[in-house]
């Protein structure tokens, strides 16, 4: 849990059925893969934003599938 | 992104040549939790459904996309819907209609424009 744990928190329970367009995203932090650089690492919306980033999240059900 | 850990996402992209060229992250979502905050979790199978969604930098979700397991997604689409988005940062005034692609006609709505959209795309 970051910083801002008690907001995600807060964020996610009142959105439980799940985000709707036009809503403000609230602040996550997740681990990664790079591949371009064969590394672990973090990202986080927070970071996101402050690069001025456009971010696209695509969900699928599990690795070695298709997509 | 998926309910993978990050371990397994190497594995996996070392592993199949369709992702040899991969350069984004891969993100690791093993408890779930940005998945259900995305409404994209099967509590069932503890596995995220296919969804996408398209964030600006000033963090509000502009564009949502579910499908089931079963079908697969279209990068093309995609694509169009983000340079539709980013194309319309800022600009408040206009609107990208159906199959607008780069480069080809918006509109911009006013009363002149009411049942007149044919003439408006012309």
């Amino acid at each position: 849990m970051n910083v801002s744990g008690e907001k995600e928190v807060l964020g996610m329970s009142e959105a439980w059925c799940g985000l709707k367009v036009g809503q403000d995203v609230p602040d996550f932090k997740l681990e990664i893969y790079m591949p371009s650089s064969a590394s672990f690492g973090e990202i986080s919306l927070a970071t996101l934003k402050k690069d001025n980033k456009w971010t696209i999240l695509f969900f699928y059900p599990a690795d070695f599938t298709f997509v | 992104m998926s309910t993978d850990t990050k371990f397994v996402h190497l594995a996996w992209q070392k592993e199949e040549k369709l992702l040899e060229n991969v350069t984004y992250p891969m993100g690791a979502d093993p408890a779930g939790r940005l998945s259900r905050l995305f409404g994209v979790y099967d509590e069932e199978t503890g596995l995220a459904l296919r969804g996408t969604f398209i964030i600006n930098p000033e963090g509000k979700l502009l564009a949502s996309e579910v499908n089931y397991y079963n079908v697969g997604r279209n990068s093309d689409e995609l694509i169009r819907k983000l340079r539709a988005n980013v194309y319309l940062s800022g600009r408040s005034e206009e609107v990208c209609p159906a199959k607008w692609v780069e480069g080809s006609k918006t509109l911009k709505p006013s009363e002149e424009m009411v049942g007149k959209v044919y003439e408006a795309l012309k």
